[in-house]
């Protein structure tokens, strides 16, 4: 009796850990003009997997030799990713749940070393490229990829220009 | 006295006189002229080359207060200086203003010390891990991604140049990483030389410094330095500094 028992609670042990393993990585708090962008700077498969490496080698161009190139630059990635503040005004920090890095590494529980020094979320206030400013001539997306970008509909061409010029 | 004696004595003074003036004229024509004309913007997939060795000329005599406003300008651009829980000591301090007295004359003058940009840096021959660094265009900071903290280049350098970060850090400058644990110094504004901008303090100081490439014989900070030479400070270490300075 007792035995059933136990194999019957073990069971129920097994299944409920495994029933928390189904749960996907939380939806990624994207800054609005990601969403509207068809692609990031690489395959969105190949960035999730391999950012850091991307990252890595380009820190080390940088650093080492000054090269500057926006493509696997941290703080284009910061730029296009995280809005400064959410809708109330306050600030998003890394540690933040609904940081656009949090939101992933928190469900993988990899340490994220970046935001000790560098920027967690892009400066406004000195920084005329924030967000890709349509027609910018800094900016990555619209530079390099004009045809993805132009998808933009005129209501979203409204509602972002509005939001950048202050 | 004869009259030839005397003659030559005239001679002598008006050319020294000619000679003060001529000086003096070069002085203003070379300063006024700091431009970021010279500047050219490298192409951002292109690596710092060694043709080039950026440094810079501070005349110590055109600048206000010693330079406080280059100071200022480096906190804005760099967003150091008010670390909220550092006391006074720990503050990290890229640059300050020096006041230098002759106890014999009583002659005092100030100046703005920061990192001198070495050829021959001690801060990188002490380095451990290889985070204190000199880039090919003469540039000397710290690649904070593999400094462990260990402050020897504080001790090393001769020019009190470096600081340490004490405590962790929020909102730091999106071109300018901070943090703690890591030892940090002017970097000549790296990021903006890259761009082909002039470093915020000679930007905030444009008739007392002049910028440039000092590998170029014909660029105007090396014209003005066979002008009117320039002093490094303990030049007696033999470290070839890369910022030099006038009238001190």
């Amino acid at each position: 009796m007792f035995s059933t028992l136990r194999s019957i609670l073990w069971a129920v042990a097994c299944v409920w850990v495994l029933v928390g393993c189904e749960a996907g990585p939380p939806p990624t708090n994207l800054a609005p003009a990601k969403e509207k962008a068809a692609q990031c700077v690489e395959p969105t498969q190949d960035i999730r997997k391999n950012h850091m490496a991307y990252l890595m080698k380009h820190r080390d161009e940088t650093v080492l030799d000054g090269i500057r190139t926006p493509q696997h630059s941290l703080a284009e990635c910061i730029n296009c990713h995280v809005a400064p503040t959410r809708a109330d005004g306050s600030p998003v920090h890394y540690e933040d749940q609904d940081h656009f890095c949090a939101t992933c590494h928190t469900y993988a529980g990899v340490k994220l070393d970046c935001f000790q020094c560098h920027a967690d979320r892009p400066e406004v206030t000195n920084q005329p490229n924030y967000q890709h400013k349509i027609g910018s001539s800094e900016s990555y997306h619209f530079t390099n990829q004009v045809s993805k970008a132009a998808s933009l509909s005129a209501q979203d061409v409204k509602t972002l220009t509005n939001e950048v010029v202050q | 006295m004869s009259t030839n004696q005397v003659n030559e004595y005239r001679r002598r003074f008006m050319a020294g006189l000619g000679l003060v003036t001529g000086a003096t004229l070069a002085s203003n024509f070379v300063l006024r002229s700091t431009e970021a004309a010279e500047l050219v913007s490298r192409p951002d997939n292109e690596p710092a080359s060694s043709a080039k060795r950026w440094g810079m000329l501070i005349d110590v005599n055109r600048l206000t207060e010693g330079g406080a406003a280059m100071v200022e300008a480096c906190k804005k651009e760099h967003g150091w200086g008010n670390d909220p829980q550092s006391s006074a000591e720990q503050q990290p301090q890229w640059m300050r203003v020096v006041k230098v007295t002759d106890k014999t004359t009583q002659h005092s003058f100030q100046l703005p010390v920061m990192c001198q940009h070495c050829a021959n840096p001690p801060c990188v021959d002490v380095c451990p891990t290889g985070a204190s660094m000199k880039r090919a265009d003469g540039i000397v900071y710290v690649n904070k991604h593999i400094c462990i903290g260990c402050r020897y280049c504080m001790m090393a350098c001769p020019y009190k140049a470096r600081s340490f970060v004490h405590e962790p850090l929020k909102d730091q400058k999106v071109h300018s990483p901070r943090g703690m644990g890591t030892v940090e110094s002017c970097n000549m504004c790296v990021h903006r030389i890259d761009k082909g901008q002039l470093p915020a303090c000679v930007e905030a100081a444009p008739e007392a410094v002049i910028f440039g490439d000092l590998n170029d014989p014909e660029s105007r900070i090396s014209q003005a330095m066979k002008a009117l030479g320039g002093k490094q400070i303990r030049a007696d270490l033999g470290l070839n500094t890369g910022v030099r300075y006038l009238n001190i």
